[in-house]
Formats: structure tokens, C-alpha cells, sequence
């Protein structure tokens, strides 16, 4: 049944199926599609837009065969993931590549659409996830990627700002930023 | 020395906040600069990325591999002991204090005050004589 969106949330990944209507009793081909969306109705609306503008068929004349969630393989493997993705800005249409450390694919695909808001106001709907891959860390070419490959690496916190929300303001000493 | 406490590998945190608050862990990989993959054995903890503010970090660390077996961090701690040496730190006892401070009656309530009253009386007569006598 239909689960309240959650805004926010991770996007799940779905596997739809789907192909054309046959008029008559011939055979037609089946389309299959990795859809990253955060529930079902998107997934298939998703489906639909891709496969209009790469084959001729459109929903009134396709039916969805399967529907599938996929889930995390290795929640607990830190993975790095190559994202290509092709964007429209206000002035055109755009391909990129970019890498996420992550958990899991969606979680990875999650911060690419975060990433790609904050950094280049791209809407949800303008940007298209093309292929999603898990890479090697050799393989890997960014440096914010590449700086946590190193085994002995050491973050500090220095002046650490933590929320205090239960402390009141009116102190007589600021609270110790050392960690 | 700048820092003393550093994330890295092996480090034991304290869970500030979130479903987890009051049980430490191990650093078994950064996932980012803003996440980690801490595993708890020792806690019932298991293995999962936190954020980095839901953490403290702790002076004690463990020598463990990268990404090992959550079996390893368990021998690792173990054989360090960590968990009685946590409890020595004053992170664990400030916590304790507060649990049991939380944890108070209304009567424990007004015997602390009333405590509390006595004690600061008792100081500030003490210092008002030193004051006199000098």
C-alpha cells in the first residue's frame, strides 16, 4: 500500500519493467530500468518519462510488468560510487561526473541530488542519474574521494561547536570548544 | 601538542546523541569528513555509519585494521580492556552523575538541596571569617 512520502528521506532503488502495448498479437520488446525515486508513484512516472524519450511508447499504450525494491547489498562496506549525470542549468544541458563516498547506492545517488542542488540550484527533475557504479579506489579521480582512502588518516576537531540546547545562554564562562 | 584527541581507526567515541546516546564505540572507517562507521561490540552496538556530531571522542584507541570483522574490534577491545578503562575516564562518570541525577525522587530532590543550602553556608561563613580576620 501507499507509504506517506517522507521528505528528506534516502531515495530507494527500484528495477521497473515495462513494454509496449502489442495491438496485434506479436511480440514486443521489454524494457527494463534502474530508477532511483523516494516511492513507487515517482519510480513510475520515472519509468515512463525515460522510456518516451528513448523508445516510442508512452504510458497509454505501455504497461508496467514489475515493479522491484532493491535493497543494499553491503550496508556496512563503505563504497566509492562514480555518478554520471546529465543535468539541465538555465543556460543548457549539461553531463557530469561525480563521485560519493556512501554506504549504499541510494544513499550515494541521495547526496548527488543534495550536492547537485547546493552547488548548481539543479531541481530534482532536471537532473537524470545515467549510470551509477561502484569503484575501485585506485579507479577513483577526486580528491575529496581520494583523501579518505588513506588508512592512517586523522581528523581533528578543532574548536568544536556543539548545539547546546538544553544550556542557557546566560553564563558567566563560553562553553569549552576542546575535544 | 594542538589536538590531542584525533578521529582515526580504532579510536573509542562516546554517543552524544540519538538512539544510541550513552554506549561508546569504535571507529572502523570514515565513510566522510562528516561520517563514520563505528562499530560496539562490547555495547550490543552494531556496526553502522554515524555522524560525526552525534560523537565525543574518548583518549582511548584501539589498534585495529581498517574495515576488519566486528569480531576483531570485540578480541581487540577485550585485550585492552577498554571498557573498564572508559568507565575510569571523566567523560563516563559525568555521564553516570547526570543518569542519576535525571534519575532523582522529589524527595531525593529536596535532600540534595537541602544538602546543597548547608554546604554553600558552611563556605561562604568560612570565607566571610577569613575576610574579617585579614
Amino acid at each position: 500500500w501507499y507509504q506517506r512520502r517522507v521528505r528528506g528521506a534516502e531515495l530507494k532503488e527500484y528495477e521497473l519493467v515495462g513494454k509496449p502495448l502489442s495491438k496485434t498479437n506479436e511480440t514486443t520488446p521489454i524494457y527494463k530500468m534502474t530508477i532511483f525515486a523516494p516511492d513507487e508513484v515517482v519510480a513510475k512516472s520515472r519509468f515512463w518519462y525515460f522510456l518516451r524519450q528513448m523508445k516510442k511508447v508512452r504510458k497509454v499504450n505501455g504497461e508496467i510488468l514489475r515493479l522491484s525494491l532493491r535493497s543494499n547489498t553491503s550496508p556496512t562496506k563503505i563504497k566509492n560510487f562514480g555518478i554520471w549525470v546529465r543535468y539541465d542549468s538555465r543556460s543548457g544541458s549539461h553531463n557530469m561526473y561525480r563521485e560519493y563516498r556512501d554506504v549504499s547506492r541510494t544513499g550515494a545517488v541521495t547526496q548527488c541530488y543534495r550536492d547537485m542542488a547546493a552547488r548548481h540550484r539543479a531541481r530534482a527533475h532536471s537532473i537524470q542519474i545515467m549510470k551509477i557504479e561502484s569503484i575501485k579506489a585506485g579507479d577513483t579521480r577526486r580528491p575529496l574521494t581520494k583523501q579518505m582512502h588513506d588508512k592512517k588518516k586523522e581528523i581533528p576537531l578543532p574548536h568544536r561547536e556543539l548545539k547546546y540546547t538544553k544550556k542557557s545562554m546566560n553564563v558567566a564562562n563560553r562553553p569549552s570548544t576542546k575535544q | 601538542m594542538l589536538y590531542q584527541r584525533y578521529i582515526e581507526i580504532g579510536r573509542l567515541c562516546y554517543i552524544r546523541l540519538g538512539d544510541n546516546a550513552g554506549k561508546t564505540c569504535v571507529v572502523v572507517d570514515l565513510v566522510d569528513q562528516k561520517r563514520l562507521l563505528v562499530d560496539g561490540p562490547h555495547c550490543g552496538l552494531p556496526r553502522q555509519v554515524i555522524r560525526l556530531k552525534n560523537l565525543a571522542i574518548t583518549d582511548l584507541k584501539v589498534k585495529i585494521p581498517r574495515g576488519c570483522k566486528t569480531k576483531t574490534v570485540r578480541d581487540a577491545l577485550t585485550k585492552d580492556d577498554i571498557s573498564t578503562k572508559f568507565l575510569q575516564s571523566s567523560l563516563s562518570k559525568k555521564a553516570e552523575a547526570k543518569k542519576s541525577k535525571a534519575g532523582l525522587g522529589d524527595f531525593e530532590r529536596f535532600k540534595l538541596r537541602v544538602e546543597k543550602t548547608a554546604h554553600n553556608r558552611k563556605i561562604r561563613s568560612t570565607v566571610r571569617k577569613l575576610k574579617k580576620s585579614s
